[in-house]
């Protein structure tokens, strides 16, 4: 059923289409970057594609292609029932340049995914009407979906308060309070290197 | 190139090849356990059976077997294809191989797999292979199915003490005899030999020997399951939280290439493997080469000292920069370290040059045992770098200590922790003021005046120019320990005290702090050869 | 005393006609779940709305990227925290798309049955909530009652409450116990009438009526731009049921309707939900009688499903498969798959990338309140300051799913 919408995207829009594949029974198309909003506005206005329910739009980070990022819309049709997944790659490996067009002027549900896919990766939407972080805090750095964003990374707005003896707020140090099934009989922190515990 | 298909790909070979060789140097895997690509074929343990298609116009080979047929409860003739252990067929021109392609493979890799499995014992948990064992992986890609065998299995010696390095368990053997093979061909020892037959088959030593010659833990190496295991990494860490950094052993001149597994939580070092070079060191390397590793930890500078007393760094680098200052260029004397990196010695002489230093001497380690194999008399990864970057050899060591003694020279600024000479470990105390960096205690950090501590070689990357002139870089496994840095940072420091432009790198390789793939292994960078 | 504008000029006093900004912060007593709306009001009317949604975003899909596949479980529980088999299932659905293999029926009903009392919980949650914050307590607390009987179940089932991470790729991570069928066989029919009663006391109530009849309205064409699934969209018009558009599971072979509304304004959200509620316990019902008595729960494939403890302590085999699976995680084949099912508010859609090994490679998860939520501006725009509290309340917003 997708595959006779691929085809219809294909004598529509030639040239934009530079792949397809249909792993696990999904159809993808994936499309040129430049041409990203025209294939969408055909698959939305067409009265063959009708896809008019844009599910989600997201991106995934490829740090070792280029270009690095893939910006993934899936769409559906609930009038047809065909559904398709369509790509379209941005950016270099360094992460610069990472823009492409947005889709609020043809679906508002792209308001907020694209919102949070420039939160999450820094993808940059023209024309979007509001680019601006949505999951994060506004004061907050980096990108943290990027596969380079360090998973331990806390940027806390209020700085951690210093405790004293931090091994004796629970969970506590190996000598103390009730065992709790815990066994910790070898665990050495850098605390006890200068033999202290 | 000559090619012939393996399931439905082209695969070039060379003239020679065997299916399995040519298959895994264009990448495709074939399961395997006692072929290896620098022992002789075997062909015991016919996991790596593969199907041949018959040239066109004959008929293939076939066997007749006997199969159960449950509905009839009886055996029925049949013919199935003979197939060919693909380590020890030649490949012709055309030739058609059937590998996943094949049921009767996957039948016969399940069949070999189930009789591998069936008397090992169930050592997961505290065996050391597990998490790069290859019984673990193939169980799971060809066979995932229980045994049939109820009885009980069959029980044989577990932690045979082999020798000082090798602990060896005859249970978990699967009798490939890659360890027999090593040491007959590539360490010139045939001290290892099979006993019994069948199920009862397991390794032995030689009468009255022990397995001591100097390449043991490659035994522990080629060994594809966990019957032999080295006593230095026995029940130490598990693999799986181990990373492995592309390094360069520096034993000795030979500069094995190498991997270094450390564990990124406690950044320490677990243990060398060797990696695949086919100009330098083949697929191995020694047992020195192997157990080096143990000095990134053990009897380490890891603070500057100032006069005998620990110190920071910056208050060492005021006094190094006191008596610098305060020495005429004509009586300091440079010595370059031959277990230090190229980028190292660079920046040593870049200062020199800097301070108009002419007078240039060689630290590190005496000669030792040499072989025919691997191992090189030059215990230094560096000599031939030093000499490439001072443009000549170094002068003797014995000058430097009657000229401190006579008084032509006042200062000594080194790099490594003993001076090196023919006889033993380097001179006796050495009169005079010193700054030496340095990784370990010697007799150059004896009484020195400043001494600030360096970082190993893991800790840094670096390059190292080996005896046969091929310069090849390190990457950094861990953080510098204590208080260290690699010393290109510490006498970047004191150039910068002391007013100098900071050193340039020399040009070659690997001088980038971040990890880049060296380039000079040949082309397979991620694979390990056991 | 004299006035104290008595000697003021009209002309000199200045009232402010500038609209007010209103923070109805993150934490507050009306509106459930984490999320903060800054409101532009000119006297009771809001002229705009700035949704911000974020307080509880937690960093799953970042977390799912630094372990196994079947460590994804306890964090798809704490998406939709209150209908967390649904969520499980339908990540374990996605990583079976991808490995291409099927459950057997005994664990397919099983999925069903546990998967519609999380909806009933979910609805109940919905509803009462709503029907409190417009000042009806009663019928909260007695929907609470229901709810803690389906989630007596769960606990004999799973072992927990609420966040259970029952659902493993390959099956469930137990068989059903014994006293399954019977135990649901009573909650059902008790939950349905403790719902009548609850639905009584509201839907005569001209006070609840005025409040939501005609507040908040969405037309259908506005939902679908919006991204809007599940009751929402239903209540819209639409009738848009994954479950019967794209059925997954057994949902083709039992019997239910799907509710659908005429106007789109609040009231129809509300019965929407209760009517599914109802629909859900007539699937529970269906697949009660369904349910095979035996058979395997867990498909027979050894590379996803862990084996027994007793293989594992005394056959190699065992011990392999039960290492491989722990240790380096099930492994995926290399790709890329979008698996979608109808989750509280909508489609659930979770989008894996993997890479072949056992961690996967991107865990996307598509939370139909997220795209919800983001109607909510629209909804509140022109209304009053009082229509907020309804109208957040039917949208049924998530913080978890929200915000990941």
């Amino acid at each position: 059923m997708a595959q006779a919408l691929i085809e219809h995207v294909k004598k529509h829009c030639p040239g934009a289409v530079l792949q397809t594949h249909s792993q696990f029974g999904d159809e993808t198309i994936v499309v040129d970057a430049e041409r990203w909003l025209e294939v969408a506005r055909l698959l939305r206005d067409d009265p063959e594609c009708d896809m008019a329910l844009l599910v989600d739009l997201t991106a995934v980070d490829y740090p070792e292609r280029e270009p690095r990022f893939e910006v993934v819309a899936h769409l559906v049709s609930l009038r047809l029932g065909h559904r398709l997944r369509m790509k379209a790659r941005v950016g270099d490996a360094e992460g610069r340049e990472v823009e492409i067009d947005s889709l609020t002027e043809l679906w508002a549900s792209a308001n907020w995914a694209e919102r949070e896919c420039f939160d999450m990766f820094g993808v940059r939407f023209r024309g979007h009407p509001d680019l601006r972080r949505i999951l994060m805090y506004p004061e907050f750095q980096g990108h943290p979906l990027r596969r380079d964003y360090p998973a331990n990374r806390a940027q806390p707005l209020v700085e951690y308060r210093q405790v004293e003896n931090i091994d004796k707020l629970p969970p506590f140090g190996p000598d103390e309070g009730m065992s709790f099934g815990r066994q910790t009989h070898d665990r050495r922190t850098s605390r006890d290197a200068d033999g202290e515990n | 190139m000559a090619t012939f298909k393996l399931d439905d790909q082209d695969i070039e070979f060379l003239p020679g090849d065997t299916i399995l060789k040519a298959a895994h140097r264009a990448g495709v895997d074939i399961p395997h356990y006692c072929w290896h690509p620098g022992l002789s074929v075997a062909a015991n343990c016919r996991m790596c059976l593969v199907e041949l298609l018959p040239p066109p116009g004959r008929a293939a080979l076939k066997l007749d077997v006997l199969r159960w047929d449950p509905e009839q409860k009886s055996y029925i003739k049949e013919q199935k294809p003979k197939l060919v252990p693909a380590c020890q067929q030649s490949v012709g021109e055309g030739m058609q191989v059937l590998s996943q392609n094949s049921e009767h493979v996957q039948k016969a890799r399940a069949a070999v797999q189930e009789l591998l499995l069936l008397n090992h014992p169930v050592d997961c948990p505290i065996c050391d292979q597990a998490g790069e064992c290859r019984l673990q992986d193939y169980w799971l890609n060809h066979q995932h199915e229980k045994k049939r065998m109820r009885d009980e299995p069959v029980h044989k010696p577990k932690a045979v003490v082999f020798g000082p390095t090798i602990v060896y368990d005859a249970e978990r053997c699967i009798v490939c005899t890659r360890c027999v093979r090593f040491c007959e061909e590539v360490a010139k020892d045939p001290v290892l030999s099979l006993r019994e037959r069948g199920n009862q088959n397991e390794i032995v030593l030689a009468p009255g020997r022990q397995l001591d010659h100097d390449y043991t833990l490659m035994t522990e190496l080629v060994c594809p399951v966990g019957a032999l295991t080295a006593q230095d990494f026995r029940f130490k860490a598990r693999v799986w939280f181990l990373r492995s950094a592309r390094t360069v052993c520096v034993g000795c001149a030979t500069g094995c290439n190498a991997y270094t597994d450390y564990d990124p939580r406690n950044q320490q070092v677990y243990r060398h493997r060797p990696r695949e070079n086919p100009t330098v060191n083949g697929y191995w390397m020694c047992d020195a080469g192997m157990l080096d590793y143990q000095r990134i930890h053990h009897h380490r500078i890891l603070k500057a000292l100032v006069d005998g007393k620990s110190a920071s760094r910056s208050s060492a680098l005021d006094r190094a920069v006191a008596l610098l200052s305060g020495t005429p260029s004509g009586k300091i004397a440079g010595v370059l370290g031959a277990e230090y990196s190229q980028r190292d010695n660079a920046a040593l002489l870049w200062l020199g040059k800097q301070l108009g230093i002419e007078a240039w001497f060689e630290s590190g380690r005496p000669d030792g045992k040499a072989d025919d194999i691997l191992m090189h008399a030059d215990k230094n990864p560096n000599s031939a770098g030093v000499r490439r970057l001072l443009g000549s050899e170094p002068r003797p060591s014995s000058e430097l200590v009657q000229g401190l003694e006579a008084g032509s020279f006042e200062l000594v600024l080194a790099l490594g922790s003993s001076l090196k000479s023919k006889e033993g470990d380097g001179p006796a105390p050495i009169p005079g003021k010193r700054i030496v960096l340095s990784r370990h205690p010697g007799p150059l950090t004896e009484g020195a005046q400043v001494v600030l501590p360096a970082c190993s070689w893991v800790e840094a990357a670096g390059s190292y120019v080996n005896a046969q002139g091929v310069e090849q870089s390190s990457e950094a496994a861990i953080e510098p320990l204590g208080d260290s840095a690699a010393p290109f940072e510490l006498v970047g420091a004191l150039c910068a005290a002391l007013g100098h432009p900071p050193p340039e790198p020399p040009k070659g390789r690997g001088h980038r702090r971040e990890a880049s793939a060296p380039v000079n292994d040949s082309g397979n960078q991620g694979a390990s050869a056991s | 005393m004299e006035p104290l504008d008595l000697d003021l000029d009209a002309s000199e006093i200045e009232l402010e006609n500038e609209p007010m900004l209103l923070n109805i912060g993150p934490a507050h007593p009306a509106t459930h779940g984490t999320v903060r709306l800054v409101v532009e009001l000119s006297g009771e009317v809001i002229q705009r709305c700035d949704v911000q949604i974020g307080y509880l975003h937690r960093g799953f899909e970042k977390m799912c990227e630094r372990g196994n596949w079947t460590q994804v479980f306890p964090y798809v529980d704490r998406c939709n925290y209150v209908s967390p088999m649904l969520n499980n299932v339908g990540f374990a659905l996605a990583c079976e798309k991808m490995l291409g293999i099927v459950v057997p029926p005994r664990c397919q009903y099983y999925r069903m049955i546990l998967g519609e009392l999380a909806r009933i919980a979910d609805h109940l949650t919905a509803a009462g909530a709503m029907a409190m914050e417009l000042g009806a307590f009663t019928p909260f607390l007695w929907m609470m009652k229901v709810r803690e009987m389906i989630w007596d179940v769960f606990e004999e089932e799973t072992g927990a409450r609420l966040t259970h991470s029952f659902g493993r790729v390959g099956g469930m991570a137990r068989p059903p116990t014994e006293s399954f069928v019977e135990q649901v066989g009573q909650v059902v029919p008790h939950a349905i009438q403790v719902l009548g009663e609850a639905e009584r006391l509201l839907v005569t109530n001209r006070i609840f009526l005025d409040r939501l009849q005609g507040v908040g309205v969405m037309s259908a064409e506005d939902a679908i731009s919006l991204g809007w699934t599940g009751p929402t969209l239903r209540a819209s018009g639409v009738p848009y049921d994954v479950r019967k558009a794209h059925p997954y599971l057994r949902y083709g072979e039992v019997d239910f309707d799907v509710p659908v509304g005429e106007h789109g304004d609040c009231y129809d959200r509300f019965m929407v939900r209760i009517e599914e509620i109802r629909q859900s316990a007539r699937i529970i019902e269906q697949c009660l009688g369904l349910i095979p008595a035996d058979g395997p729960v867990n498909v027979d494939d050894p590379r996803v499903v862990l084996p027994d403890k007793q293989d594992v302590y005394t056959t190699i085999e065992g011990t392999i498969q039960h290492f491989k699976i722990v240790m380096e995680g099930i492994k995926i084949p290399a790709g890329e798959a979008y698996s979608y099912t109808e989750g509280g508010n909508g489609e659930l859609g979770f989008y894996l990338v993997s890479d072949g090994s056992g961690t996967p490679y991107r865990v996307r998860i598509r939370p139909p309140s997220f795209y919800v939520t983001s109607g909510l501006e629209k909804l509140v725009t022109g209304a009053m300051m009082a229509d907020v509290v309804p109208c957040f309340g039917s949208l049924n917003m998530i913080g978890g799913e929200c915000d990941h």
